[in-house]
């Protein structure tokens, strides 16, 4: 008996000891050193993980239906995407990090805002990356405000920029003659619409947003202070403007405010079920596939707030630091930023949101692509969105106004 | 109408009552989410859906995850159910007849997994898996399953070993038959019940781990709930109830598998 019990301690201790084989002491940050051509090359043949949420058929089928397949002709290079939440794999990295484990399963992930801050200040990440691509170069540039900060977040090459989107609201055209054009004209239309308006809890990020237009419009002049780091300063000058708005509002939301929806998903339901007649959400084309699939009406329209804007944000690919191949992973984010991949990708039937390339660098055959694609029914003129464009403000001001809400709106 | 009611006697109204209920509270949600998974825009207060698309199944089929998908979900709750009856026979046939020193302690420690929420434990064993170089495996996430079925497992058959008690085992041990005689002849078909239902409720609670999957599996490990649950933040129902059909399928599947080879397990063993 005794000696089968210490037979069975042994072979435990054996597989315990077999289990750390795994470390790659080299480190992969050399890649980093290489040349363009050589980093290429040696991706040939090699495998990408992809990691990011894959929650929406038609931003699946772009990376399944349009990207891989190009990638493997081209590149040789087979893509795979994993589908997974962004906290899911924020997490299985910082406890890869504190387990040493520097060959990991990621190659490239999607990130932006706080989970970068969070990703860069663990340094998850694997280095500064992104001017080594060549069509990060051409087309977006080092000077370009969306490859130098990431709400407020300094963004250092880390990450390199994949799409832009910006905050629209969809409204039900055949319900709504005229949408509101202004945030007194959207206050006026709440009053006289009462019940038929609502904005999801700001813990949401798309109910963050909303109030982070109030906070911008209070700010006034000082606005452009808003997205280069949080100031007390500021809120001071504005918080007035904002819970004095959105309690104005409160009596005359959905069920008289005393409840809100819990995200974005929840409000386009109500939508959908005819409740209330407006939602509102990043991506402006992000009506089309919900109109087309039967769950928005056929009558939505979209529009932006004139004043103040509409505020846009940018969401980023990046490598973390222990991707087991990342010359591939650089191979893949510089063919995500190329024109094609990018017009491919603003096609409404696929993904349909917007490009982070500068249209003036672009060529003139690529200029005139996009002018003349047709994003929908649905969707604002490229002039009209870009001329009341805003950039994202500082992640410092999401948490200030998940805090002040719960205070000053839920408990009155 | 009226007539009809008096017709019938006191105990048929009741019936009559309870299956209307059984229908509203199981059945009816079933056919709601049938008829979802097949419509376009379904708005109140329209009662049926104002058109029928394949849309929603369409998009399932082509997910390229799909089968792989499919084909790892079942080796993991496979695998699953094969450790838990492995492992819970044995434990529950001590627990229910034997006497022993901190008995008790053992048995509060077996029930444990399921009072701690797996989560946390997830991200403590995540640690050590990737120490012991499991994580990001099958082998790994069939480990990290074991968690919130084989409490449940053991409960089960213990109950079942305390039903059969140990009259029969002695009776048979007195007339000479041996040790795999005895489990073979005696255990195995009277135990059969629990047997089936451990293997049913190991292999929905396997199939329905999503956080646990995703954190020891990294992604790489792609069971069906991975797939299915990022759904949940879009606003396309019919996807979901797509999903959910498919979901509810499985365990069926499973069923009908499990019962043909008890069967034949059970015929070979007769024969012998």
């Amino acid at each position: 008996m005794k000696r089968k019990v210490t037979f069975i301690i042994a072979t435990l201790l054996f597989i315990v000891a077999c289990g750390n084989s795994e470390s790659n002491e080299m480190g992969n940050k050399e890649v980093l050193s290489k040349e363009w051509d050589e980093i290429v090359t040696s991706s040939k043949g090699t495998e990408v993980n992809l990691f990011m949420w894959g929650g929406d058929e038609g931003i699946n089928q772009y990376i399944d239906k349009w990207a891989a397949p190009r990638l493997k002709e081209e590149h040789n290079i087979t893509l795979n995407r994993q589908p997974m939440n962004t906290e899911e794999f924020m997490q299985k990295l910082l406890t890869e990090k504190k387990a040493n484990k520097n060959e990991g399963t990621i190659d490239v992930i999607w990130i932006n805002g706080s989970n970068f801050k969070n990703a860069k200040n663990a340094d998850l990440l694997l280095g500064s990356f992104s001017k080594k691509l060549p069509h990060f170069q051409e087309y977006i540039g080092t000077q370009d405000q969306n490859a130098n900060y990431d709400q407020g977040t300094e963004i250092n090459g880390l990450e390199a920029p994949w799409g832009n989107v910006q905050f629209v609201f969809h409204y039900d055209s055949s319900k709504v003659d005229i949408p509101p054009s202004t945030l007194g004209e959207l206050k006026q239309w709440i009053h006289d619409n009462p019940g038929m308006f609502t904005y999801p809890n700001v813990s949401d990020f798309t109910g963050n947003t909303f109030v982070k237009h109030l906070l911008m419009k209070g700010a006034g002049e000082e606005s452009s202070l808003l997205s280069k780091g949080f100031d007390k300063k500021v809120i001071q000058d504005s918080e007035e403007y904002v819970w004095n708005y959105l309690n104005d509002i409160k009596s005359d939301l959905w069920r008289n405010g005393e409840t809100y929806p819990e995200s974005l998903t929840k409000l386009d339901t109500l939508y959908s079920q005819g409740e209330i007649l407006m939602t509102m959400g990043f991506n402006e084309a992000r009506g089309e596939s919900l109109i087309e699939n039967g769950t928005f009406p056929d009558s939505t329209k979209s529009f932006v707030l004139k004043d103040p804007g509409s505020i846009s944000n940018t969401h980023y690919l990046s490598i973390p630091f222990n991707s087991p191949n990342p010359e591939g992973a650089m191979t893949v984010i510089n063919f995500l930023e190329s024109p094609e991949a990018q017009i491919a990708k603003m096609d409404p039937k696929m993904w349909g949101e917007g490009t982070v390339l500068n249209f003036d660098k672009l060529s003139e055959e690529d200029q005139q692509m996009i002018e003349t694609l047709n994003r929908g029914e649905s969707v604002l003129s490229t002039e009209a969105l870009n001329e009341y464009k805003l950039p994202d403000i500082d992640t410092g001001y999401t948490e200030w106004i998940n805090n002040e809400w719960a205070n000053r709106i839920v408990e009155q | 109408m009226r007539l009809f009611l008096k017709g019938l006697g006191k105990r048929e109204l009741a019936t009559s009552f309870m299956l209307i209920l059984f229908i509203i509270l199981f059945i009816l949600p079933f056919v709601t989410i049938g008829l979802k998974s097949v419509s376009v825009g379904w708005r109140w207060p329209a009662l049926l859906p104002s058109g029928l698309s394949l849309d929603a199944w369409r998009s399932i089929m082509k997910d390229p995850k799909l089968i792989e998908s499919l084909v790892t979900t079942f080796k993991v709750a496979f695998l699953v159910v094969l450790l838990n009856l492995l492992l819970a026979i044995p434990a529950a046939r001590a627990l229910s007849h034997y006497m022993f020193k901190g008995k008790s302690i053992i048995e509060g420690l077996l029930l444990s997994p399921i009072l701690i929420p797996g989560i946390l434990l997830a991200m403590g064993l995540q640690f050590t898996m990737i120490q012991f170089g499991i994580a990001d495996k099958v082998i790994g996430v069939v480990f990290v399953h074991l968690i919130p079925t084989l409490p449940y497992a053991i409960r089960v058959m213990r109950a079942g070993y305390e039903r059969m008690g140990s009259s029969l085992y002695e009776q048979a041990s007195v007339l000479g038959a041996g040790l795999f005689t005895r489990f073979f002849t005696i255990a195995l078909p009277l135990l059969l019940p629990s047997i089936r239902s451990l293997m049913l409720l190991t292999f929905v609670i396997s199939l329905g781990q999503y956080a646990l999957t995703a954190i020891i599996g990294g992604g790489t490990v792609i069971t069906l709930p991975m797939l299915y649950y990022p759904y949940f933040s879009s606003s396309n129902d019919a996807v979901i109830a797509g999903f959910s059909i498919l979901f509810a399928l499985l365990p069926l599947l499973f069923i009908g598998f499990v019962e043909v080879m008890m069967r034949l397990v059970i015929r070979a063993v007769n024969r012998v």
